[in-house]
């Protein structure tokens, strides 16, 4: 019987070592759970209420493509801007009601809710009723491992009260802001909160075939307090892409409800 | 209501305005004032839209689509799904679609009551009005 003691009290203080060392090892996070929105200028030239406000990053740097895919990038914008100039302008994604997909999503166009749970921080905008999930403390995969698609697969941990998360298999036609890349694109995030209100996520995005160097852009959001995120279906799309790629839209009452 | 409209007044200013799709399409150089009735106001996404038939000089009827921008952005800015019903008589200022079908982007909308309500059009300063009388 008093050996039986001791063991159980000797498997009590392990237990509890083992529970301090574990709480040691995974320091307390931020739980910054809650909807958000785009915060800073996202437009245009910030105001010195906006230059003077440490919580709005600086302005992030172009992409640093490589000379060819330079071209190709700067090629794709001017067709962009000369068919808006003739009134014809080039469908997008947007046009068949499809997302962002990663890392444009993360931009928040429409508002966005962060779900940090034990295991996984869950992340929804509203606009089209985007969701991606990013897996804590899981290995990550290959990249041939991954079929590439809108959010790709995303692994995450804490560092400290940030949150570092890592997404490969992105499809190549899902551009951020029309920047191209190759399957190899693998995008890096730290999350975390520079005021109780306001998140910055700072992505860099590393594809050496296309990239001079890793490319940095900083995204702040805003706390919504009092918001809960909106349904958002495509419901009736009357936009639709020709046979020459161009946007168009279908005139007349679609008899939709 | 006018809880909802002091929503519109002080949301306009606050919300960011993002467009999902361009709106190259319409003619950003004038505008048209079209006076009708409403036939429908649809509330959905990715637009919503305003069906009106406006009445033609030779006595005719002629049916306007007028797209608006998101229902989520439209919500944001103090819209509800009910502000417009069918019958009502309103006057809209729309960008007109270039290629001159009966369709155009509805810029703000004059209610009965003389509310004037707009959608939130992103860079809606892009878009030049023309004066009524100069139509």
């Amino acid at each position: 019987m008093r050996m039986r003691i001791a063991a159980v009290g000797a498997a009590v203080v392990s237990c509890a070592v083992a529970l301090a060392a574990q709480q040691k090892a995974s320091p307390a996070h931020p739980d910054f759970s809650g909807s958000y929105e785009r915060y800073g200028n996202v437009f245009g030239q910030p105001t010195p209420a906006q230059l003077a406000d440490k919580t709005i990053p600086p302005r992030n740097p172009p992409a640093p493509l490589k000379p060819g895919p330079m071209k190709e990038y700067q090629d794709r914008l001017a067709a962009i801007r000369e068919a808006d100039r003739k009134g014809t302008p080039i469908a997008t994604g947007y046009v068949n009601c499809l997302g962002d997909g990663m890392p444009s999503m993360m931009n928040a166009m429409f508002p966005i809710e962060f779900l940090v749970t034990k295991n996984q921080v869950t992340v929804i905008e509203e606009a089209f009723t985007q969701v991606r999930r990013i897996l804590l403390d899981r290995p990550m995969k290959a990249v041939e491992d991954v079929e590439p698609g809108f959010f790709g697969y995303s692994v995450g941990h804490w560092d400290g009260d940030t949150l570092v998360a890592e997404t490969v298999g992105i499809k190549e036609e899902i551009r951020y802001q029309n920047v191209p890349h190759t399957k190899n694109l693998r995008i890096k995030e730290r999350v975390h909160l520079v005021s109780p209100e306001v998140l910055w996520n700072e992505i860099t995005m590393e594809d050496p075939e296309v990239l001079e160097k890793p490319w940095t852009v900083t995204v702040a959001y805003k706390r919504l307090p009092n918001y809960t995120l909106l349904e958002y279906i495509c419901e009736d799309n009357r936009e639709f892409r020709d046979a020459n790629g161009i946007q168009q839209i279908h005139v007349g009452d679609t008899g939709k409800k | 209501m006018k809880i909802a409209l002091a929503m519109l007044c002080v949301a306009a200013s606050a919300v960011p305005a993002f467009a999902h799709h361009s709106f190259a399409m319409y003619d950003h150089t004038r505008t048209v004032t079209l006076k009708g009735e409403v036939t429908k106001f649809q509330w959905t996404n990715p637009h919503g839209y305003l069906e009106i038939d406006v009445k033609q000089r030779d006595g005719s009827t002629k049916h306007y689509s007028l797209e608006m921008t998101s229902i989520n952005m439209m919500t944001r800015l103090g819209w509800r799904s009910n502000m417009i019903k069918a019958g009502d008589l309103v006057t809209a200022t729309v960008s007109p679609l270039l290629n001159g079908e009966p369709a155009g982007l509805l810029l703000d909308v004059t209610l009965p009551d003389g509310r004037k309500l707009e959608p939130g059009v992103p860079a809606i300063q892009t878009f030049k009005r023309t004066p009524p009388e100069e139509q």
